[in-house]
């Protein structure tokens, strides 16, 4: 990328909370723009892949690596490992793993929860914005479907968007049952905001703390619920199959407190395991959780279930630039829905700032590449960004950063830095992917036995996720899987196998391919990677 | 912005010494110095409560989040272990109704009672919470004002470490802010809307509302 923009100190000598922005430059195109700047489009960043239930589809370059590689364990690890039996297996203790675990647990089965970090450790618990729901007077469900689907390039599945519209109203009463609060207005209405992309203000939320609300709450609902057992610190490193291969049975946690192998044998598991954002794709910052480095694709695709949109990624338009220790992390697009504008280093605005998420970022590399950019000199790197102007919200409407987004000064201010007063030096980050496991309205995958809900899922979403729909869709879609998980009326596993990692070996050799790579990754490496922890 | 040369920080973490950067956290210190076995790294935003630290400064002991706690010149860091699992029980959904939720609460937490105002709470909390007061209100009853104060908590639950009573004030704070919403947030734009689709006002294809 080229590496030249306007110095840090030039642009924030000359930067006005008042200053005149000038007219807003026309957007005649937005696929250009889109072709040329986003970096789903960058050369050599899809490849073919070679083999497995996707053979001939593009994927990003990173993840393929990952997809066509081989398991840690083989058979030999499997004699003599301890069993556990369980109802329902799930894995991811996110939003979405808990509200698949507590609507299986509500159904009377008995449930397993697993997660490689801590409980709760997850994207969810750092979401901002809110959750879609289709509640004001001057709003339908159809504009909800409507927004998704266009939001999405279209790309979505129909019947999975209807699926997400439709759980959105009672996913919102669920939540409160559950004892989660909401911002309300002074006649008692859920407050709601209208974010890019949307014909109606339709985002419910918690000032910009959300997911941690959401997250505390389920965290609670699920530690305290009798039906669940909750194990901590245990990674998925392998899925188990039948004798042929064919059908989810169960899977093979690892331990990054004791290093040790158990198997947990079940009737269905749910892979609830997040996103990517930790693989740093086209070497991009990222929002994400450390623990998002995409490990539910990887053992999903090994056991032959069927994936979508592997070359489709969300890159948000606004992750920090300076504080160094927040670098990628957001700044909530509530943001730019609550009036704030991006200002590039020339003083100018360069977009409409509530346009789809990806055209707004192609937006802001494209003022980077071209030389309008505020060049940030750091010790390791230098970083490019623009201004996302939020002193001149706060002259506009005072006092409403410290109202609405506390969590946003909150970060800050350990830096030295206030929104109010500074503006913020932001650049797209790796945030969202958009595609995933190939799903029905149940989270099923293509695989018996496998559900896959949450960002691990695809379809949902398109091309092109817009805000608030990821939270519902990990409520909507992770119950709707935790009460499908019950109703599988299999008598469990016989026997089960490492059939399917046979099988990817074999397609490995065929095709050529090393076996020396291994996945899933579980952690980056720069955080000391899994198995020396 | 531009500290191309950052001075080197000497700290101790874990008991490894580590040469850190200015500017670090001790986070990025502990990976940078390739200190083994460091778990509860999570989200990096001082939002997931996991990466509980036990500094040491001199004589001085304070607890803290490490993604959120700069390196120090000859700072002593170890990372704690996770909370164990929460003592007290409850499910929302058991609850009757609202009216008998002061005599659930006593009997669930029934230490909130007996706080005897050490600050030990107050002390350890990174989010600089009123812990003590906020649990005062609880016993009393306050929930929504109590839960209130507990609205920046991210459940690193380091002041129920601090507690010499073990009234698990995070839990609490939780207990305080889920009764309040359970019982009390009832939005008529929501019960509108849910109304019309339980009517079929809307023909949106999908599972059935409600359970």
């Amino acid at each position: 990328m080229n590496k030249t923009g306007i110095s840090f100190a030039a642009a924030r000598a000359a930067y006005r909370p008042d200053a005149d922005l000038g007219p807003l430059p026309a957007l005649t195109d937005p696929d250009t723009l889109l072709a040329a700047c986003h970096p789903d489009h960058l050369r050599g960043s899809v490849v073919k892949l070679a083999i497995g239930a996707n053979a001939g589809d593009g994927c990003q370059r990173e993840l393929a690596e990952l997809l066509q590689a081989e398991a840690f364990i083989d058979e030999a690890d499997l004699a003599g490992t301890p069993v556990t039996d369980t109802d329902v297996l799930v894995i991811g203790g996110g939003g979405a793993g808990c509200a698949a675990a507590l609507a299986a647990a509500e159904r009377g089965a008995r449930v397993l929860l697993a997660t490689k970090l801590r409980l709760g450790d997850s994207n969810t618990v750092m979401a901002e914005g809110g959750i879609q729901a289709a509640i004001e007077p001057d709003d339908t469900p159809q504009q909800h479907i409507s927004d998704t689907l266009r939001g999405g390039h279209h790309a979505a599945d129909p019947a999975l968007v209807a699926a997400l519209v439709a759980d959105g109203p009672d996913a919102i009463r669920w939540l409160i049952r559950q004892g989660m609060q909401f911002e309300t207005t002074a006649t008692g209405d859920l407050h709601t905001r209208k974010a890019g992309g949307m014909s109606a203000a339709r985002i419910v939320h918690c000032r910009d703390y959300t997911g941690l609300e959401m997250m505390r709450v389920l965290r609670e609902a699920v530690i305290q619920h009798r039906g669940i057992e909750v194990w901590e610190q245990s990674p998925a490193v392998e899925l188990l199959s039948n004798e042929r291969g064919q059908k989810c049975v169960g899977a093979v946690l690892g331990s990054l407190a004791d290093g040790r192998l158990r198997i947990v044998r079940t009737r269905s598991v749910i892979l609830a395991t997040g996103g990517l954002g930790r693989l740093h794709l086209n070497g991009f910052p990222t929002s994400n959780h450390l623990g998002a480095t995409g490990d539910g694709l990887v053992l999903a695709y090994r056991i032959g279930a069927k994936l979508r949109e592997l070359d489709s990624f969300q890159y948000h338009p606004t992750g920090l630039v300076h504080p160094t220790h927040l670098s990628g992390k957001l700044v909530t697009e509530g943001v730019r829905a609550a009036g704030a504008l991006l200002v590039n280093g020339e003083g100018r605005r360069f977009i409409d700032e509530l346009l789809p998420r990806d055209v707004v970022s192609a937006a802001i590399l494209r003022e980077c590449q071209e030389g309008r950019g505020i060049l940030s000199v750091r010790t390791d790197k230098t970083r490019l960004g623009v201004w996302l102007d939020t002193p001149r919200l706060e002259r506009s409407q005072p006092g409403l950063l410290e109202r609405q987004f506390p969590k946003l000064l909150a970060r800050t201010r350990g830096a030295g830095i206030d929104p109010r007063v500074d503006p913020l030096l932001v650049h797209p980050t790796l945030h969202y992917q958009n595609g995933g496991v190939l799903i029905d309205v149940n989270g099923a995958t293509t695989v018996p036995g496998l559900y896959a809900v949450g960002e691990l899922a695809g379809g949902i979403h398109g091309r092109n996720r817009i805000m608030g729909n990821a939270l519902l869709d990990i409520i909507g879609f992770g119950r709707r899987a935790g009460v499908a998980a019950v109703a599988e009326r299999d008598r469990g596993p016989k026997k089960v196998t490492l059939e399917h990692v046979n099988r990817m070996r074999r397609a490995l050799t065929l095709a050529g391919m090393p076996l020396t790579h291994k996945s899933p990754r579980l952690l980056p490496a720069y955080a000391g990677g899994a198995w020396n922890r | 912005m531009s500290d191309s040369a950052a001075a080197s920080v000497p700290l101790t973490i874990n008991g490894t010494a580590v040469e850190a950067l200015a500017g670090m956290t001790l986070v990025e210190a502990a990976w940078r110095g390739g200190v083994p076995r460091v778990r509860g790294v999570g989200c990096l935003e001082g939002v997931c409560g996991s990466c509980r630290v036990l500094l040491r400064r001199g004589r001085d002991v304070t607890v803290a989040l490490a993604c959120q706690t700069f390196v120090e010149p000859g700072i002593e860091v170890v990372f704690l272990p996770a909370p164990s699992a929460p003592r007290h029980h409850y499910e929302i959904e058991e609850f009757a109704d609202g009216w008998d939720v002061q005599a659930r609460f006593h009997e669930i937490f029934p230490e909130a009672a007996r706080c005897r105002h050490c600050h030990g709470c107050v002390r350890s909390c990174p989010k600089d919470i009123d812990v003590e007061a906020a649990i005062v209100l609880a016993a009393a009853g306050r929930f929504r004002d109590a839960g209130a104060m507990f609205f920046e908590c991210v459940m690193c639950e380091l002041c129920d470490g601090a507690c010499p009573e073990q009234i698990a004030p995070a839990h609490v704070g939780l207990f305080c802010r889920r009764v309040t919403a359970h019982f009390h947030l009832r939005p008529p734009n929501l019960i509108h809307r849910l109304e019309e689709l339980r009517q079929g006002r809307y023909d949106v294809s999908g599972m059935p509302q409600g359970e």
